[in-house]
Parts: C-alpha cells; sequence; structure tokens
C-alpha cells in the first residue's frame, strides 16, 4: 500500500462493510459480529456500547488489526487494511493507530517516562531529544508531570489509565481504540479520563472510539453505536 | 541504548530467571573453556608422550619393513638396512622442516642374553647415539647408574622397571649377549648394565618395554659394522599432532628421491597407544558436548519460560507496533546478555583455575592417570581455544533464545493479549 494513513485518514475515516465473525468453539460457534456495517468519520468521538459479549471488543481488535474477520471489509482511508502484508499492519498500528486497554497493560518494569516513550522506540526518524520531548509534552498533557519516574505500581488506576493514553497518543495517532478505558476506575477518576480524552479529540482531531456499557461514559460520546449479540442496533 | 536499557531492566525484573541463566552460562562456560584447553593440553602431551617414550613420533625405514603393532621394535632384514648416504640425505632433508624438532639414525634389533643364574632371555634391541639421547627422548632419563657415552662399547642400559623387576639384568654387572651383526649373524659379547632406563611419566608397576639400549657407535664397533649403516631415521616434531600434516610431506620427497623408503607416524606402529589417545579426546568431547546441550536446552526452556509469563507484554508490544521481528529481537537480547554475562564470568573462573594448575602442576600417581597426561601435569591457555570457546559462547548466545525468541514474535496478538 504504502500510503500515508495519517492525512488519508483525517479525511476519510473508517468504512466496515458486512462485517461478521465467529469463533469457533469446539463443535459449537459463537457469532461475535453479525452483517456489522458502519461508517466513522475522522475526528469522531465515537463509542461502541452494550452489554458484555455483545461483541464490543471483537469490533475494535478487527480496526485495529489484533483480529481478524470471518467476513466483510475494513476500509481506513479507503484501503482495505485485511489485505496489508504484515510489514504494512505493523506499521500501521505504530503509525496510525493507538490502543487505551481496559487493564491499562503498562509494563511494570518501566518508569512513566519509559512506558510512554515505548512506542516511539520504533520511531528511528526521531532523535532522542525529540523523542524526550515529545514524552514530556504527553505527560504533561496528562498532568503527570510529578510523576515521571514512579512505576506502574506506585500509580492510582486513574493515573495508570492516564499513562496508558499519553503512550497511546505519543506517537501521533489519528485513530485511537480505547477498550472499556474506565471500566476499571471509580466515576471520578473515570470522568476525568474521558475528560481528557475528549479535550485531545477537540484540540488534536484524534479519532477516538472506545467501547462501554456505562451509560455516563455514553452520554459523553459524540456518537453511540449500540450493539446487541454482535449486531448495530443503533448508530 | 533504549532497547538494552529496556532488556536490562526486564533481566533485573525476573531476576530468579536471570540468576540461573546466568549461573547455567557460567557453569557452561567454565566447564567448555576448561575442558577445552585440558583436551589440547592432554591431547599433547599424549601424542608426545607416546612418541617418544617409543620410536619416536616418525619413523623412515625400508618400505618392505611391517611397523604395525611392534611398538617400533620391528624385525629388519640384512639387506632392508639404510645405507649411509641413504641417512645423511634423509637427515639433511628433515633438518630443513621446521616442525621437525630432531632426527637420528637407530639400529633396531633382536637379540638375547644369558641373565642370572644363566637364564636366556631375548630382548629387544636398538642401538642410537646416547649424545642425542636426553634432547629428543624427554621422556626417558637414566634412573639408576650411569649413562652410557657416546662411542661406549660394551654397555647397555636396560629398560629399568621391566629388568629391575625381574631382577633378571642388575646395574653393575656383565652379562654375556647375542647380538647381530650387519649380516644378521648373532655374535656373543660380555656386555656391562651400566645404566638403567626409566619413563619419567609412566606408571612404574603397570608399564613395561622390555628393550636394551645400547650405543649407536659402540655397538657398531663391538659387532664390527664397516659402513655406518642403519635400520632407520627417527624424528621427533615440536607438536606431536602434526604428523597427519607433515608426513605426508616427507613421503612425497621419499618417493621422489628415496623410493625404497617409507615414513611412518608413531600412531601406526603403536597404535594401541594412538586409539588410546583418541579415545579420550572424543570422551572429552562428548562430555563437553553434552555439557553444551544441556546449557542450550536449560536457556531454551527458560526463554520459553519468560516468553509464557510475558504474553500480556507481548501482546501489548505488538498491539502499539512493534513487529514480530522486534519481539524477537528484545527476547534474543535479553538472553544473549545474560548468557553473555555469565559466560564472561565462567571463563574468568576458569583462567583463573587454569592458570593455578599451570602454576602448580597436577601430580599423579594413579595408572589411568598416568598413562592420559604423566606425572607432573601443566595445563596452559591456548589461544585458538579461546577464540573458539567465545564463538561458541557467542553462537549459544545467539541460538539459544532465539528459537523461543522467534515463537515468542509469532504469536497471535489477540491469544497473547487475552492471557492475563
Amino acid at each position: 500500500m504504502g500510503l500515508n494513513f495519517h492525512m488519508a485518514a483525517v479525511r476519510n475515516g473508517i468504512t466496515l462493510t458486512g462485517l461478521c465473525k465467529e469463533y469457533r468453539l469446539g463443535k459449537t460457534s459463537v457469532q461475535a459480529l453479525r452483517d456489522v456495517n458502519l461508517e466513522i468519520t475522522a475526528g469522531s468521538f465515537a463509542c461502541v456500547a452494550g452489554p458484555s459479549g455483545s461483541g464490543k471488543t471483537t469490533l475494535l481488535n478487527i480496526i485495529g488489526l489484533i483480529d481478524t474477520p470471518t467476513s466483510g471489509t475494513v476500509h481506513v482511508a479507503g484501503e482495505d487494511i485485511q489485505g496489508l502484508t504484515e510489514k504494512l499492519r505493523t506499521r500501521y498500528r505504530s503509525r496510525t493507530l493507538g490502543f487505551i486497554f481496559q487493564s491499562f497493560n503498562l509494563l511494570p518494569v518501566l518508569d512513566v517516562f519509559e512506558n510512554v516513550n515505548l512506542p516511539l522506540l520504533l520511531h528511528r526518524e526521531l532523535t532522542v531529544a525529540q523523542k524526550r520531548e515529545r514524552v514530556r509534552e504527553m505527560i504533561a498533557a496528562v498532568g503527570l508531570d510529578a510523576h515521571l519516574r514512579h512505576k506502574p505500581f506506585e500509580l492510582s488506576g486513574g493515573q495508570r489509565q492516564r499513562v496508558a493514553i499519553a503512550r497511546a497518543l505519543v506517537t501521533h495517532p489519528y485513530i485511537v481504540l480505547a477498550d472499556e478505558p474506565t471500566a476499571n476506575l471509580d466515576s471520578h477518576t473515570g470522568t476525568e479520563v474521558l475528560d481528557l480524552m475528549e479535550h485531545i479529540n477537540r484540540s488534536r482531531g484524534t479519532t477516538f472510539i472506545f467501547s462501554s456499557h456505562d451509560p455516563h461514559v455514553m452520554e459523553r460520546a459524540g456518537r453511540v453505536i449500540h450493539l446487541h449479540d454482535g449486531a448495530i442496533e443503533a448508530a | 541504548m533504549e532497547r538494552l536499557s529496556l532488556c536490562l531492566r526486564n533481566l533485573g525484573r525476573h531476576a530468579w530467571r536471570t540468576r540461573i541463566i546466568l549461573l547455567i552460562a557460567l557453569l557452561g562456560a567454565f566447564l567448555t573453556f576448561l575442558f577445552e584447553n585440558l583436551i589440547e593440553d592432554m591431547s599433547r602431551k599424549q601424542s608426545d608422550m607416546f612418541g617418544r617414550a617409543f620410536s619416536g613420533h616418525f619413523l623412515v625405514l625400508n618400505r618392505d619393513i611391517d611397523t604395525k603393532n611392534t611398538f617400533g621394535f620391528y624385525y629388519c632384514k640384512p639387506e632392508q638396512m639404510m645405507s649411509p648416504g641413504q641417512v645423511s640425505r634423509v637427515r639433511a632433508f628433515l633438518a630443513g622442516l621446521p616442525e621437525v624438532s630432531g632426527a637420528q639414525e637407530r639400529i633396531v634389533f633382536s637379540g638375547l642374553y644369558y641373565g642370572e643364574k644363566d637364564a636366556e632371555r631375548g630382548f629387544a634391541g636398538v642401538a642410537m647415539d646416547m649424545g642425542e639421547f636426553q634432547k629428543n627422548f624427554t621422556d626417558l632419563y637414566f634412573a639408576q647408574g650411569k649413562p652410557l657415552a657416546r662411542g661406549e662399547q660394551g654397555t647397555c642400559a636396560p629398560n629399568w622397571y621391566e629388568f629391575g623387576k625381574e631382577k633378571n639384568l642388575v646395574i653393575g654387572n656383565r652379562y654375556v649377549f647375542l647380538v647381530p651383526n650387519r649380516e644378521g649373524e648373532f655374535v656373543d659379547r660380555e656386555v656391562l648394565a651400566k645404566g638403567g632406563l626409566d619413563y619419567r611419566s609412566m606408571p612404574k608397576d603397570a608399564f613395561g618395554v622390555s628393550n636394551v639400549v645400547f650405543d649407536l657407535e659402540g655397538f657398531r664397533s663391538m659387532v664390527g659394522y664397516s659402513e655406518a649403516d642403519a635400520t632407520e631415521v627417527i624424528g621427533f616434531l615440536h607438536d606431536a599432532r602434526t604428523a597427519a600434516r607433515v608426513l605426508p610431506r616427507i613421503q612425497a620427497w621419499l618417493d621422489q628421491n628415496e623410493p625404497s623408503l617409507k615414513v611412518v607416524s608413531w600412531r601406526v606402529y603403536a597404535p594401541i597407544m594412538a586409539e588410546m589417545v583418541l579415545g579420550f579426546d572424543v570422551a572429552m568431547k562428548a562430555v563437553e558436548a553434552i555439557l553444551m546441550a544441556i546449557c542450550v536446552l536449560l536457556v531454551v526452556k527458560l526463554t520459553t519460560f519468560s516468553i509464557i509469563e510475558r504474553y500480556s507484554e507481548i501482546g501489548t508490544m505488538r498491539a502499539i507496533g512493534f513487529s514480530r521481528a522486534d519481539v524477537a529481537f528484545q527476547f534474543t537480547l535479553e538472553g544473549f546478555l545474560a548468557i553473555a554475562a555469565g559466560a564472561a564470568a565462567g571463563f574468568i573462573l576458569a583462567a583463573v583455575l587454569i592458570g593455578t594448575l599451570h602454576a602448580a602442576g597436577i601430580h599423579n600417581k594413579t595408572i589411568f592417570w598416568s598413562y592420559v597426561i604423566g606425572n607432573g601435569f601443566h595445563p596452559a591457555f591456548h589461544a585458538q581455544k579461546v577464540v573458539r570457546v567465545i564463538l561458541v559462547f557467542f553462537g549459544v548466545a545467539v541460538l539459544a533464545p532465539l528459537l523461543p525468541a522467534i515463537h515468542g514474535g509469532r504469536l497471535s496478538i489477540l491469544r497473547t493479549l487475552e492471557k492475563r
């Protein structure tokens, strides 16, 4: 493909067409996604909502090239990303996407600065000084300047999720996928995290697609995509 | 540097596993380095010792003489002897070979003597230049009585513990010997047993070759040689193991210049000893290979365990953009660093031990080790072994963690992220 995903993604967004995902568990099969058709415009602050087992995580995983659909296509910037080579899939994940996980997935051996810096290890076009500046800027943006050298176990849940957000954003991605980013946080901290995500969405134009089954979180989204039993109920 | 720092932190985090890998690499490197150097020394020592103790590292003699399994004490017909011209030409050629440390002509023969109580005994005899004796036969020395002088007639030096044990030839006594002249006819001579020969490194109670040594010039005079004929020219090498390389060159020269002669390695005329050298080398190498295989398997197991334990971390790294190769590199580098650090410590320990053994020497009285290394063994460092062991461990450090690391890199992102 060789396209610059970034700018094209800003213009064209994400298009899912006839997306199905079936998991086989022994002799039984589970239909995780059923004929999902969806367009998410660039710069959206979209929430994929639905109860547990509705297919939210599967949908995000397929957009993030972590999982593959049984059928259907995912177009990002007009390009079918399922057809990418392994090298371009890796590049897509490192340059275009940012991931925020429900359980933060920080590397326990690294401190805040190093965790945020982790994705930049792959950005050889940046000098060490540039990386350092970008990391500091991102940590400041999530309000953790005072915790630069703290290890994850020294932080609260909300602070850890902030670190995860900073790590997801440090590469300046155009799409951020967040799988239940507030699920492990109390309501006050969850609100803070959402505030932060929304602020970044508005100030940078970053597309946010996050999943949740919390009505308070859904209220904050610019668009809510309701999934039920793998199918879109409302979008 | 950032990747290196990450690796070091991971090694620190998984301290118990890192320590085990360090320990395995340390032991592996220690034993391999020690073994490699000791095997080298033992192989040299054995090759040199057996060659010198019998009949030199190689023999140049008539093509038709059968030397196999004779330990150098073969049967030579009078017409198979080398002429003085042949002897001098061969010696001149050997003197020009840098690998050859010495050469001399000898007469090998069989004879009889009447020992104590007139007991008749056969013996293998050898007449050689006793002036050159100490230079080449460094493993032999006069254990009792007086050394034979060059040109001295009517004296002999029996192999000490063979004859000493039997009390058949008493040092200082005279005996009647039947020895062959140039024509192969036996003549009787009265001979004084002047000195007893001994092997410095051989076990005294189990080893003995029933030979009797005469001075070459004295022997010729004693039995009436009109020309300085000899049955062989024996040669010595600086390193007995170079025989496989040097002997073909000697044979090529003989084929061209002295076609009636051949060169024979001590490994051919004393094959049992050659098999002992080879057998010991193979046994040591096998032990070394098993140790190495155990090291590699343990490192592979530990790296695999590390990967299983860090599934979630692998999934996270892959999700944020690390490629399969990046993940594989990360685990390989971690394994490499742990093995390299352990191996370095192992090398140092082995170097200290070899240095100590070199300074102190290994003294032993046991029969087996006397055969293998002699009594008074000083192992040393060998530059090529240092390079070889470092290269082997570099290979192990890269390859042992590489396979599981590649497997780790190829894991499904979804599968690894699901493992919490």
